[in-house]
């Protein structure tokens, strides 16, 4: 589908390289912070994972200030690469632009001794190693826990799996997708009785396992600070998802009830769902109060429905979900959609769009916050990605380059770094060693 | 977790938090930082505390099991900060704290005298999370906001559904709450990291619809480079097949994921017919795209063939991607759940009842996290905080509490 004129926010050429986030109220003028002055600034990240799940903890550390070495097959690298839409660089998906941020490529075969060799000597130099092969990988290829804490001693390693790096299914292969499976929650996107859906997205358990890998990096690093000692960080997406399920384990163990699918609502509460506007476009509204469906009530110009006696306690509305489902569902689909919105609005209650990507780069919310980074990359031109998420008003994360080509920094961390020259790094690429 | 008998100290011994924040999203924040060693102080209005002690279903003492759950480790302190005594006994609190979690509309701490100006200035090394629903700033700063609305405005509902049928909830209404309480966390550890260097604290600046947007993959510059508005791909995604939810003849569910044609090959062999993996039939993504339906049609017939279990064990014995869509009572009966210890049963004392909670993560081998207990009774650390913490004598916390403060 192509529309019409692309409303990305486009940088100014001549300016940095990476637009980053506007600073905070009360920050300091220049919001890409010097490298320098970072919270991770000096922190060394060798990342050697494929897709997402644990690289993303090195994207954060990298708009942080950490320096983030990919680490990467030298005839194929990192899947990703070719993962979803292409561009005209033959190596580059978006994927792989966007979540490749901040790092410096850098080629080697773990397959070959030399390969693991030249590991373990970069291992020595780094401080926190991210991987996410499958549990004995790794050892299979000499590089245990043991024999890479020996070469670098207070090493924090981040190991995420499908399923963890025990029990019995640690072998199994797992992406995100099979993990909404096994965490529980795919079981519950859908219609009652219907098809399950993708929970919005597919590889959102590769965020939520990177996000917690990272608070794991961050922990074990602190702790390092204190008692100079190392550690791992074992997660399993499957475990990353089930986490995020409120109440859903214990209200099963206590009572024995399954949650179900639940299709535009939730159980808990009513009116809470997706309802269709006149100009056939959608809004989600979210009266997880009396209050807020008070407001409702007057934005609709029924406020009777909130008495006590009516719809007033959210037990009846519970009770009558149907009826008040009904009510909300007609009202909302006599209006437009900025109609909706502006009553709403006025009234406090709780309602967003359903932004398609398209309605996003129209928000005038996203603009303000600058939520879109617009880079220019080398022979691409302008590409437009997430922001840093989260906002810190003081060191606000930056952008420094988008994925980068495969093994654009081998020579010169080989030489930098390992200290090798020219003729023995020209040896190691005849061998495809690296 | 918990493998070792003895505690090694844990990474935020000695760090104290203030949770002044409300239901899952900041207060998930805190409640990590609490299992990794820091003290926590849930601070509540005397009348009601947290609504999240109400919202979603009641274990007998009253209290709900997401309270019970995600309240794990608190201390819960009352306090009206509307009325000035408690508002200036909470900048005491803050005085003494290293981290404020708050997630108000943008501009209430500010009306109680009590905002990041103020308090910054009573103690420059805190470090603050401001989580609300659009941000402290923007157009839609004052808008109230949910996760449901967070999903709406992040984009990721609208990805969620059969094509161009009604959009569902993407599984669960609260995933926007704590993927900002994971990111507020991450903003919240690397301030305290700052700090260490500088003394200087900062604040972090989350909006719930930032976090679910920052998690859409390649949505962003899809559109940006080619026009590609991302449509509901219902059980099925847009860039690989056969990758989607499958029935079995049990009238169970699987999920099976080919994200590379290797992947298809091993299920192909799982299928019993390896030849749909040869470059000539599907063994290319770009030709099993093309033909989508079709490819969809044979892995539905054969797992239609075939109960759960088989099709899973076929799978697994071929090593291609596939898992159960497990219900909550699948989870209870699932071996890697038990052997990984994903749930912890909790004693409850008031309410004489065991509570079952999901664990701790992520899992640290040398520090692991603990829980030491659920979420506390309203008010229960009150006396005990306002002696230990700001030194007053019984008959002050009389006064207070005659008063309505507390």
């Amino acid at each position: 589908m192509r529309t019409e004129p692309i409303p990305a926010p486009r940088p100014d050429p001549s300016a940095a390289s990476a637009r980053d986030h506007a600073p905070a109220p009360g920050t300091r003028s220049d919001a890409n912070g010097p490298a320098e002055d970072l919270p991770l600034t000096g922190v060394r990240v060798i990342d050697v994972g494929t897709f997402l799940a644990g690289p993303y903890a090195a994207s954060i550390m990298g708009e942080f200030g950490a320096e983030i070495l990919k680490v990467e097959h030298p005839i194929a690298g990192d899947p990703m690469r070719r993962f979803g839409t292409g561009t005209s660089r033959p190596d580059t998906s978006l994927s792989w632009l966007s979540e490749a941020r901040n790092r410096k490529s850098v080629t080697l075969d773990l397959r070959k001794p030399r390969g693991v060799e030249l590991f373990l000597r970069l291992v020595a130099v780094s401080d926190v190693l991210i991987e996410n092969f499958r549990p004995g990988v790794m050892e299979g290829w000499g590089l245990d826990w043991d024999r890479l804490s020996q070469a670098k001693s207070g090493l924090v390693m981040l190991r995420v799996s499908g399923f963890g790096q025990t029990g019995p299914y640690r072998h199994r292969s797992g992406f995100a997708h099979i993990a909404h499976a096994v965490g529980g929650l795919s079981y519950l996107a859908g219609f009652p009785g219907e098809t399950p859906v993708v929970p919005g997205t597919a590889p959102l358990g590769d965020y939520m396992s990177s996000l917690y890998g990272a608070i794991g990096v961050l922990l074990a690093l602190r702790d390092r600070e204190r008692s100079g000692r190392g550690q791992v960080v074992d997660i399993g997406i499957y475990e990353s998802v089930f986490r995020q399920m409120d109440e859903m384990a214990a209200v099963y163990a206590l009572y024995g009830k399954v949650r179900e699918r639940e299709g535009a609502g939730t159980v808990i509460a009513v009116p809470h769902g997706h309802f269709r506007t006149s100009d056939d476009q959608w809004v989600a509204i979210a009266c997880t109060t009396d209050k807020m469906f008070e407001r409702l009530s007057e934005a609709m110009g029924r406020p009777e429905l909130s008495s006590g006696d009516v719809y007033g306690h959210q037990q009846k509305r519970l009770a009558a979900r149907a009826d008040v489902n009904a009510i909300v569902e007609a009202w909302v689909g006599s209006l437009t959609r900025d109609e909706v919105m502006q009553l709403c609005i006025s009234h406090q209650v709780p309602i967003g769009k359903l932004n398609s990507i398209a309605d996003i780069f129209d928000d005038e919310q996203f603009a303000a916050r600058d939520n879109l980074a617009t880079v220019d990359v080398k022979g691409l031109g302008p590409v437009t990605v997430p922001a840093v998420v989260p906002r810190l008003s003081l060191t606000p994360g930056r952008i420094t380059g988008l994925g980068p080509p495969l093994g654009n920094a081998t020579t010169e961390v080989l030489r930098d770094l390992l200290g090798l020259a020219a003729d023995e790094v020209a040896e190691l690429r005849r061998h495809k060693i690296v | 977790m918990g493998e070792v008998s003895e505690r090694c100290g844990l990474p935020l011994d000695g760090v104290t938090v203030i949770d002044v924040a409300t239901v899952i999203a900041a207060p998930y924040c805190a409640a990590i930082l609490g299992e990794f060693g820091a003290d926590v102080i849930k601070v509540e209005h005397p009348v009601g505390g947290d609504p999240c002690r109400r919202f979603g279903t009641p274990g007998s003492r009253g209290d709900t099991l997401t309270w019970l759950s995600e309240a794990r480790n608190k201390k819960s302190v009352t306090l009206d900060l509307h009325h000035p005594k408690g508002a200036a006994m909470f900048t005491e609190l803050i005085a003494q704290a290293d981290v404020l979690c708050e997630n108000f509309r943008p501009g209430t701490l500010e009306r109680w005298g009590v905002g990041w100006d103020k308090l910054s200035a009573i103690n420059p090394g805190l470090v603050m999370l401001r989580v609300s629903g659009y941000g402290q700033t923007g157009p839609y700063r004052d808008r109230p906001g949910f996760a449901r609305i967070a999903h709406a405005v992040g984009g990721l509902s609208y990805l969620a559904g059969m094509p161009r049928g009604t959009p569902v909830t993407p599984g669960s209404t609260t995933l926007g709450d704590y993927l900002s309480g994971l990111y507020g966390c991450i903003g919240v550890l690397l301030a305290l990291r700052y700090r260490e260097g500088t003394g200087t604290g900062q604040f972090i600046d989350l909006g719930l619809y930032e976090s679910v947007f920052r998690c859409t993959d390649e949505l962003v510059p899809a559109y940006a480079m080619f026009g590609t508005v991302r449509q509901r791909h219902g059980p099925h995604v847009q860039h690989s097949c056969p990758y989607g939810h499958f029935p079995t003849r049990d009238g169970k569910w699987v999920a099976i994921a080919c994200a590379t044609d290797k992947l298809f090959a091993r299920l192909a062999e799982a299928m019993d017919r390896p030849e749909l993996a040869s470059s000539s039939v599907y063994g290319e993504q770009r030709v099993r795209l093309a033909n989508r339906e079709d490819v969809n049609e044979i892995v539905r017939d054969w797992c239609g063939s075939l109960d759960r279990d088989e099709i899973l064990e076929r799978c697994y014995a071929a090593r291609a991607p596939a898992g159960p869509l497990n219900s909550i009572a699948d989870i209870f009966g699932d071996r890697q759940f038990h052997a990984r210890r994903n749930m912890i049963a909790m004693e409850e004392e008031q309410g004489n009842e065991t509570v079952m909670v999901p664990n701790v993560v992520p899992r640290l081998s040398r520090t692991p996290g603990r829980i030491d207990s659920l979420g506390p009774t309203l008010g229960q650390h009150t006396d005990q905080v306002l002696t230990e913490v700001l030194g007053l004598s019984g008959d002050d916390i009389a006064a207070l509490r005659a008063e309505r403060v507390i």
